[in-house]
């Protein structure tokens, strides 16, 4: 047998091995008590709680914004994330976060926001009447 | 009901041009693929094959001459701001500079596929020109692409029984033709459309250059897949090989380019703090890269032994498949929230697998049906042959790309997978970063390996034991020499792996041994020396890669410590809280916030950096300037651009990740000034008040109680305020107020300042810093600095110089003109005459007072300015001058005589707004990466130049 198919053969097989190794880079988007019950690092995803308080006092800590977010179930769940608070926060769809649950938070160290597109239909940007 | 409206103000002519141009250009790449593949299946006929020929270059003359034609409509619409039309709307609005207009152009999908198309213009025009034999085949496939793409324009729409299936989008109709709204019912809806502009992250240098290059490299793989597939379609399974070299070499160059640009745009004008991130986005145009790659060195294997046709085939199929691929993911918004880019999706989805199937099964029949009679050596590589190490090479970048293509996919993975199970639950991967990295690294281990001793191997080695001596002397220098690199570098830079160090032995080994391939195999004939140069780049960059990425220091370690955390985490927390002039030190540098400027919609931030020793003492000192971009209405922030200090061996990289809430959005301003509790005051000139102010404790039941003195110190009727421009007319109210604090002991002078302008109020309140303390002017300060006029009661005097009488209980005394007033309400302007006469005013208690009403002419027009001294009551105006008796008419009026009061509140749980929160990073040796980075793309530019001149020698 030719050497380059057995170095292909090989390699084939490392392939295969590294992608059964990269399993544990997997998650799916947990649900808050899937978090809470592995307690592994975890991306959750949810909606921003509007009705609940955010607080982003940077004097005391510019890294540290607490919310909180509802998932797909309904389940509400307070977040501390280790970053300045991102921009257009509220306005947000979808919040995705990485990290894990500490005591009663959960400790997200990224972030990633859905925001409504910026060409909505029917937004059409109309001049204010000049005088 | 739009269609009986007629509309003014509309401009229908680009449209009519170029939509007609827009199926013109389709219409024309069928014909011209057409006609070349008739050129090609006739080829035996020689006179009829040239007339099929002939009519393929035609179309494909009119297809660029249509393409041109919509890019110039788009543009011209877009420079004169037609908003009528959708595109224009969509990208471009009156304040975008004209430089942004190209930005503007291809941020829509539609603009970038036009500018993909150009491209392909631009090379099936070159092709045309120079390819001879391959001119039909390559043609007719560049040609089909260009249908495909082309296809994505047309915007019409095919009806399937019930359902109408949309083709394209049309980047040349008019907005109302878009959508229906009750706007189009106005007749003039044109003059009330805005544009909405592009957006500011891409309103950048970077955006200029950055996408047509990147274009332009994905264009250009086209060829080599067209060469690839009519050497496959003739079966001239080795002609192809040689012309089609310098094009891969140029694609190579271009793609790559265009990768690292973007990398470089990420790094200086963006916030990411990196050059690359393994984004779904940055991972697709890297893959391509990859596969034409390995491509080139299987096709410098076929030139040089009959190897690796095959192979050749499959990776140039592969790199175009590759770009397909990559526009389907990045444009049908199938990545969703994996990727930080932001798409805007077009609903051609269904369209852009098509292309991808299309082309898969073009690429696979014709592989497949012609596998047989593509030649391959019967006798096997011989392990001390270059071709055969070259070969591996070529697999572990195919390895490479596998990986990631993989990677990246995922969702795509859970798209299908969610299509068939709709219960199934998708994957992601929890930190793309560390998952890329981890495997990439042992790809740069074996490229650095491979690149390097495979420079020694020779061609077909036939007589190994003879050149062995020689072989293995250079490897053993290279290995020693690439050693002490890797032991100097370890001592600047900390490499904690092994797995690390490694790699940075093998990025060094690649440098030394091209190098030593450079200088003692070539003699240092720099012209065919592209591949060694192209090998050294790629050592350089693992080596920057190695520095920048493993060692980035962060000096803006945030001092705030939480417990619990894993370092990993606490090493996210990498922003400062600066507050403007109070120095911090982190790491060896002492920062200040010094100040920050507005113009226009940029407000920049000067910070200054201070080096320091370990014993304190400044070493050196130089100032960033990150700056913010507000939206264009002024109420957001809209990007922060970071700011760098470049060193030849290191970057220090600043930016702004957070502004205080009121300064970054207008409504959490104004919340912000709704919720303070101000108490209201009213002091007299020298009067004081002390409040009591009571600080919770935090976590405890208690409160600290500190006292504030309030002092009124003066009052002015012609305040001025940094933020505040005087108009004519304008009562501006301005005070002076001493706040005194207990727990800093610590005195601050406010001018908070209040206008009247017409029937509107404008306040300026004055913000104290350093105590958290708001003061403000309350309105009710204007009854308490001026009567009004209709309550006082004017007497009429006629006043020589010198006299004197008494109003009520006051002694009013003439004492002279002035001719050069100086009145708080007067403005001088040329043509004017301007008299001010001159009052001493002596009240009933003795106290004297000055006061000087003003009369002037101006424009012919006689009026006056009053003035008016409020301890004694007295308000004079000086309406006339007789210039024959000298005499001055001068009204006076007295009302109760008063102390001059302020009305004013106080405000002490105000937010600081003079900070920022910082993120600083130092870049190690980001250069090194940089330098490697252009050695790469100069060797693949060098050998592309090298063969081309070969071949015109030959030919």
């Amino acid at each position: 047998m030719k050497k380059v198919y057995i170095i292909a053969g090989i390699m084939i097989a490392l392939a295969v091995s590294l992608f059964v190794m990269a399993k544990d880079d997997l998650s799916t988007y947990a649900s808050i008590s899937d978090a809470i019950t592995t307690g592994k690092r975890v991306k959750i995803a949810g909606q921003l709680a509007k009705d609940k308080e955010m607080t982003y006092d940077p004097q005391k800590d510019p890294n540290h914004f607490t919310f909180y977010i509802r998932d797909a179930s309904e389940a509400i769940q307070k977040v501390v994330l280790l970053q300045p608070k991102p921009q257009d926060f509220e306005l947000s769809e979808q919040v995705v976060l990485t990290g894990r649950m500490q005591d009663d938070t959960f400790v997200a160290t990224d972030v990633l926001l859905k925001c409504p597109s910026k060409y909505k239909d029917e937004e059409i940007n109309i001049k204010e009447k000049q005088g | 009901m739009t269609d009986q409206i007629q509309y003014v103000g509309e401009h229908l002519w680009p449209g009519r041009i170029g939509q007609p141009a827009v199926f013109l250009a389709f219409c024309s790449a069928l014909l011209s693929a057409l006609a070349f593949y008739f050129a090609t299946q006739k080829r035996a006929n020689e006179p009829l094959a040239t007339s099929w020929r002939r009519l393929g270059r035609i179309a494909f003359g009119i297809h660029g001459a249509a393409v041109l034609t919509v890019i110039g409509c788009i543009f011209f619409v877009m420079i004169n701001n037609y908003y009528e039309y959708q595109y224009v709307q969509a990208h471009v609005n009156d304040d975008l500079a004209f430089r942004y207009i190209f930005s503007a152009f291809w941020e829509g999908q539609e603009g970038s596929f036009l500018l993909w198309m150009f491209w392909h213009v631009v090379l099936g025009g070159l092709l045309i020109l120079s390819a001879r034999q391959w001119e039909a085949p390559v043609l007719s496939i560049v040609s089909s692409v260009q249908v495909i793409i082309g296809s994505m324009l047309l915007g019409v729409y095919l009806g399937f029984g019930e359902e109408a299936y949309r083709i394209g989008s049309n980047p040349m109709l008019l907005l109302r033709d878009t959508m229906n709204i009750p706007l189009f019912a106005n007749a003039e809806y044109v003059s009330l459309l805005e544009g909405t502009g592009l957006n500011p992250l891409l309103q950048n240098w970077w955006m200029t250059v950055h996408p047509p290059t990147l274009f332009l490299g994905f264009a250009s793989t086209v060829v080599p897949f067209s060469f690839a597939m009519a050497g496959l379609w003739v079966r001239d399974h080795r002609g192809w090989l040689k012309p089609v070299l310098p094009w891969a070499l140029f694609s190579g160059a271009i793609l790559g380019t265009g990768i690292l640009m973007g990398g470089a745009w990420a790094y200086e004008a963006l916030s990411f703090g990196g050059y690359w991130a393994w984004d779904p986005v940055e991972n697709m145009s890297l893959v391509p890269w990859i596969a034409l790659i390995a491509g080139i060195h299987t096709n410098l294997i076929a030139r040089n032994t009959d190897h690796s046709i095959r192979a050749s085939y499959i990776f140039y199929a592969l790199s175009f498949l590759l770009i397909i691929y990559s526009t389907f993911l990045t444009r049908s918004g199938v990545l969703g929230e994996t990727s930080v880019h932001a798409f805007t999706e077009m609903g051609l989805e269904w369209q852009l697998v098509s292309f991808i199937f299309i082309y898969l099964f073009l690429s696979t029949y014709l592989f497949f049906s012609r596998l047989k009679g593509i030649p391959v050596v019967a006798k096997e590589e011989t392990t001390s042959s270059k071709e055969f190490w070259l070969f591996i090479g070529s697999l572990v970048l195919l390895f490479s790309a596998v990986l990631i293509t993989v990677s990246t996919s995922l969702p795509v993975y859970n798209k299908i997978r969610e299509f068939f199970d709709p219960g199934f639950v998708g994957h992601v991967i929890t930190d793309p970063i560390p998952h890329f990295n981890k495997y990439q690294l042992w790809i740069g281990v074996f490229i650095g390996l491979l690149s390097g001793f495979s420079q020694f191997l020779r061609w077909r080695e036939s007589n190994f034991p003879q050149y062995q001596k020689q072989f293995w002397l250079h490897l053993g220098v290279s290995v020693v020499l690439a050693a002490v690199f890797t032991y100097l570098t370890t001592r600047a830079i900390q490499l904690q792996a092994w797995q690390y160090q490694l790699l940075m032995f093998t990025g060094w080994f690649g440098v030394v041994t091209n190098l030593d391939h450079l200088i003692f195999f070539l003699r240092g004939n720099i012209k065919v020396g592209g591949s060694a140069i192209s090998h050294i780049g790629f050592g350089l960059m693992i080596v920057g890669v190695l520095f920048s990425g493993l060692n980035q220091k962060v000096i803006s370690r945030n001092p705030f410590l939480m417990e619990g955390l894993t370092a990993n985490e606490e090493a996210k927390r990498n922003t400062v809280l600066l507050i403007q002039d109070s120095p911090m030190i982190m790491a060896d540098y002492e920062l200040t916030l010094r100040k920050d400027t507005m113009d226009y919609l940029t407000r920049t931030y000067f910070i200054d950096y201070k080096r320091l020793s370990p014993t304190g003492e400044v070493i050196e000192q130089f100032q960033l300037s990150p700056n913010i971009l507000y939206d264009k209405t002024f109420t957001k922030v809209a990007a922060s651009n970071p700011s760098t200090k470049q060193y030849w061996n290191r970057d220090i990289f600043t930016h702004i990740a957070a502004l205080p809430p009121e300064e970054m959005d207008i409504d959490a301003k104004k919340a912000k000034e709704d919720s303070l509790n101000y108490l209201p005051f009213t002091l007299a000139v020298g009067e004081k008040v002390t409040l009591l102010d009571t600080v919770p404790i935090e976590d405890r039941d208690t409160f600290s109680v500190r006292t504030v003195d309030l002092e009124l110190l003066s009052l002015s009727r012609n305040a001025a305020h940094p933020d505040y421009l005087p108009e004519e007319g304008d009562l501006a109210v301005g005070a002076e107020i001493r706040v005194h604090n207990s727990e800093l002991d610590t005195s601050f002078i406010a001018h908070p300042v209040i206008v009247l302008r017409g029937q509107v109020l404008y306040s300026f309140p004055a913000q104290i810093n350093p105590i958290n303390t708001r003061v403000k002017l309350n309105e009710e300060i204007f009854d308490l600095v001026y009567t009004p006029e209709g309550k006082l009661g004017y007497q009429e005097y006629d006043l020589a110089a010198g006299d004197s009488v008494r109003v009520d209980d006051v002694t009013v005394t003439f004492t002279g003109f002035n001719r050069t007033p100086t009145h708080p309400n007067y403005t001088p302007a040329t043509g004017d005459i301007a008299v001010g006469a001159t009052l001493q005013v002596k009240a009933a208690s003795g106290q004297k007072f000055t006061s000087e009403p003003v009369f002037f002419i101006r424009d012919s027009r006689p009026l006056n300015l009053k003035d008016e001294v409020t301890e004694a009551g007295i308000h004079s105006r000086f309406v006339s001058l007789d210039p024959q008796t000298g005499k001055a008419k001068i009204f006076l009026a007295k009302a109760p005589p008063r102390v001059p009061q302020a009305a004013f509140s106080v405000a002490t749980k105000a937010y600081r707004t003079d900070w920022v929160a910082l993120q600083a990073i130092e870049f190690p040796g980001i250069n090194y990466f940089w330098i490697g980075a252009t050695f790469m793309m100069f060797g693949l530019t060098l050998s592309m130049v090298h063969r081309i001149r070969t071949q015109r020698v030959l030919a």
